[in-house]
């Protein structure tokens, strides 16, 4: 669906990513990892048209994105940036709305989609809410609520792309958030994520991107990917895999 | 005699309100002095903010600033005539007036005698008082004469500056082309001033010019007051030449814009006086016409 | 937040405010008049056999209409740029003049006033048109060399324009000083009085440009409200929501540069109004450009004609500058709402 080759990203002369090759299926949720500067943003912001690659290209649906025209692309592609700077003083249900502005469904409908993607994002309870006067947690689930209502309710051929949408989250809210995505792809769409919980990726990514110095290490199955040896490679940190006792997904302890 | 004049005037002005222009607006501080001077101060129902001599037109409506006039204000008092300098404005206010009826009659605030002479004509025909306009305008022109036929004798012409200050400012010089040049010279001064316009000078530039006058005029203050506010400010003018002399004559800024003054004669005679202090003045030239 | 009056309860004391605005506007004023005077001027105008007193006339359909229409359009304009520009930084206290369209166009007026004293002055006829044409074009050329300044591979870069606009406007305001410094008292009095604004002698003749400009902004910054809600998420965030936000903010700009050029060109320097009224706006109304974009220009039409009232009252038969009275007018009530708005949160 999302397909970069070769893909190459420049910033300030100095080269951030090199070479990736990646594919989003429909339906799946892929996972990055990598540590900090691996290039995981970069590859968000290429994935999502923000930045040029410098060589090679990103196609969606099979065309370059650059060829997407804005509100056409914009009902079919979201994008969650890591933090939001918006500071006004918006209701909650206006910012969840601003996600229906590619879409002419009409007020109705879109006061309907605005509460089911509150209640997807666990955060129903947010409705009439000033904006400005919520925690930083409360206000990614906001803006989850607003990503989930662009693409609502989901469908094949659309793509969420996630930069940490847990970061600000307690452990309760990490996994609401996480189900609440798992979710959304099984209506369809493909999800990509940016995670730095590397048990968070075991249990509810399909298959597992791990970025090292702006290359893909490795790609595939949680199984795959989260082993000894690549952990201990790319975040130069010594790991015991187990597995999780009742779901079974691969289980990364910290030595 | 003129008693009777009087008289029958005052009758006429029962009789028949509407001879002259009944209700004037005068605006510019000269204009009105001149109005006031030829008798016509009955007929001001408003004059302009630079309008304060004499102090009896403060109590008149004020118009405002003379380049910012407002159609609507000058219409509510339902002026025959409105009377300025060329600085009058703004132009589209002007045009507002004009075409509400209003007659407009714009004079010269260049300071010349040929322009007085031609602005007291104007004045004498708008309140029917030719006669009394020329026989100002020849009186004015005689005690300026007269001075000057004395300042012939006197030798060694003074260095002067004029300094217009105003409180926290430097001091602005009068340079040529201005009111201040005009009375310098009328008095038998040399202005060591070189520039055009009234510019700020730098204490040492005033130092250097080495003046033997410096006239001082402050916008708020006056007499003593003003010459020390402007020695405490520049301590250096103490050392001019003037400053160790203590010539530090004072005069009025309204003197200095808005056209002419009828205060003109006795302020030069006072100038000349501070120029040249051998200059036996007859005690009539000091105290001037002005009314 | 949540609006502290319902936006049906806003809009209608807006408009009803407007309304009270225009005919104070045509009623009041040093030449006493009834308040049915203006409205039998115009009913007599549309054909109805009414008495109407020649002077009073003439007074409101040759002063005070022009002036009214000039202070409705300037005001509302000025609002309206206002709300553009708050959404282009993204900023609740920008100002129009921020892209340097105020500090060109005063630089523009100043050239315009003291050269053309200095050449001995302009004629009298002419003077009005080449001082708002020079504040006109000003405006629209250091506006023009901000945007410039701000672009950045294809991109206007806000946070640089920002910068740009500054700098700029540090360097008019040099020159301006440099104006003032070869200009003589008189000339140096004008300028101060242009800097204060003032809707005096307004004309139609110098009216139809500022309208025509007004009515632009009107019909065109309402089509862009949604994506300028978009664009408070974020530059990018707008372009994940389908907004061209290169085209949004170039038009931002364009509309800014054009109303409040020929807003300044035609009264002078008129501020707090286009920095003020739309933030009060947002403190009743809630950010949605959707409503902002029409209640400010509303207000902002009602603070500048109640102001412009004041103006030619308080002092009469002279006249304060009225941009000491919108500041005297706006500063308290926003005050009001900043303490009242803590006091809330």
């Amino acid at each position: 669906m999302l397909k970069c080759d070769n893909l190459h990203v420049q910033r300030g002369g100095k080269t951030i990513l090199a070479g990736i090759n990646l594919t989003l299926q429909d339906g799946e949720v892929l996972a990055v990892l990598g540590p900090n500067g691996a290039g995981k943003s970069t590859l968000l912001a290429a994935l999502s048209g923000e930045l040029l690659p410098s060589l090679g290209q990103v196609l969606f649906a099979d065309k370059p994105l650059a060829a997407w025209l804005g509100s056409e692309r914009a009902q079919r592609l979201a994008v969650l940036p890591q933090q939001s700077s918006l500071n006004f003083a918006f209701v909650v249900d206006e910012v969840v709305g601003l996600g229906r502005l590619p879409h002419a469904s009409g007020r109705q409908r879109d006061s309907e989609i605005i509460g089911l993607a509150l209640e997807a994002a666990d955060a129903a309870h947010l409705r009439g809410r000033n904006y400005v006067e919520l925690s930083g947690g409360e206000r990614q689930r906001v803006h989850l609520a607003r990503v989930l209502a662009q693409l609502w309710p989901g469908q094949g051929g659309q793509v969420l792309l996630l930069d940490e949408p847990t970061s600000m989250l307690d452990p309760l809210h990490q996994l609401a958030t996480l189900k609440a995505v798992r979710a959304f792809a099984g209506q369809g769409a493909g999800v990509l994520v940016i995670l730095h919980d590397l048990n968070l990726a075991a249990r509810f990514a399909d298959r597992i991107a791990l970025l090292h110095q702006g290359g893909l290490h490795a790609i595939g199955t949680p199984d795959e990917v989260l082993t000894e040896g690549n952990l201990q490679t790319v975040f130069n940190l010594p790991v015991i895999m187990s597995r999780h006792p009742e779901l079974g997904c691969p289980w990364v302890i910290p030595r | 005699m003129r008693r009777n004049t009087l008289l029958a005037m005052a009758l006429g002005l029962l009789i028949n309100p509407a001879q002259a222009a009944e209700r004037l607006i005068s605006v510019g501080g000269a204009v009105s002095e001149w109005l006031v001077a030829l008798g016509g101060e009955q007929h001001l129902v408003a004059v302009d903010s630079t309008s304060r001599h004499p102090l009896s037109l403060t109590a008149l409506p004020n118009v405002g600033y003379q380049r910012n006039l407002t159609a609507e204000g000058i219409l509510a008092l339902q002026p025959d005539a409105l009377i300025g300098t060329e600085e009058m404005g703004p132009p589209p206010v002007l045009a507002q007036l004009k075409g509400a009826g209003v007659n407009l009659y714009t004079l010269s605030s260049a300071p010349s005698l040929p322009t007085l002479e031609a602005n007291l004509a104007q004045l004498g025909a708008l309140l029917g008082r030719e006669a009394e306009a020329q026989a100002q305008y020849q009186a004015f022109q005689a005690q300026l004469a007269q001075l000057e036929q004395q300042l012939s004798q006197q030798s060694s012409q003074p260095g002067v500056l004029l300094l217009l200050s105003h409180a926290g400012g430097n001091p602005m010089v009068a340079g040529t082309d201005t009111a201040g040049d005009w009375l310098i010279k009328l008095a038998g001064g040399h202005n060591l001033a070189s520039h055009e316009g009234y510019k700020p000078m730098t204490s040492e530039a005033l130092l250097a010019l080495a003046p033997q006058v410096l006239v001082v005029t402050d916008r708020a203050l006056t007499g003593a007051k003003a010459r020390a506010a402007l020695l405490e400010q520049q301590p250096a003018l103490a050392a001019t030449p003037a400053g160790l002399a203590q010539r530090l004559p004072v005069i009025d800024p309204t003197l200095l814009v808005g056209g002419v003054s009828p205060r003109v004669p006795k302020a030069v005679a006072e100038l000349a006086q501070a120029f040249y202090p051998a200059l036996q003045l007859p005690s009539s030239t000091l105290a001037g016409s002005a009314p | 937040m949540k609006p502290l009056f319902s936006i049906r309860l806003v809009f209608i004391a807006l408009a009803l405010g407007l309304l009270l605005a225009i005919s104070l506007s045509l009623s009041l004023g040093p030449v006493a008049m009834s308040l049915d005077t203006p409205w039998r001027v115009l009913l007599s105008r549309l054909g109805l056999p009414l008495l109407v007193e020649p002077q009073a006339q003439l007074i409101i359909e040759q002063i005070r209409l022009p002036r009214t229409l000039l202070g409705l359009a300037a005001g509302g304009v000025l609002a309206l740029c206002g709300v553009a520009m708050q959404g282009l930084f993204r900023n609740p206290l920008a100002d129009p003049g921020l892209i340097g369209v105020s500090s060109g166009a005063a630089l523009g007026a100043a050239l315009m006033i003291v050269l053309g004293a200095g050449l001995g002055g302009l004629a009298p006829e002419w003077s009005p048109y080449l001082l708002s044409a020079s504040a006109f074009a000003g405006g629209l050329l250091v506006t023009s060399v901000v945007y410039r300044l701000g672009r950045k591979q294809g991109r206007v870069d806000v946070a640089t324009m920002l910068l740009a606009g500054v700098a700029l406007a540090a360097l008019a305001g040099a020159l301006i000083g440099l104006l003032q410094y070869l200009a003589d008292d008189a000339t140096l009095r004008t300028l101060t009085f242009w800097n204060l604004g003032s809707l005096n002698g307004a004309s139609y003749s110098r009216l139809w440009p500022l309208l025509a400009i007004a009515l632009l902004v009107l019909v065109s910054l309402p089509r862009s409200a949604s994506a300028l809600n978009a664009l408070l998420l974020g530059e990018s965030e707008a372009r994940h929501l389908g907004v061209d936000v290169e085209r949004l903010k170039r038009r931002l700009i364009l509309l800014t540069a054009l109303g409040v050029g020929a807003a300044v060109a035609a009264c002078g320097m008129i501020g707090f109004v286009g920095l003020v009224v739309p933030h009060l706006m947002r403190l009743l109304l809630g950010p949605d450009h959707r409503t902002l974009i029409p209640a400010s220009m509303l207000a902002g039409a009602s603070l500048l004609l109640l102001a412009d009232v004041l103006a030619r009252l308080l002092v009469a038969p002279a006249e304060m500058p009225i941009g000491v009275l919108t500041a005297l007018i706006g500063a308290p009530f926003f005050l009001y709402l900043l303490v009242r708005g803590r006091s809330h949160a």
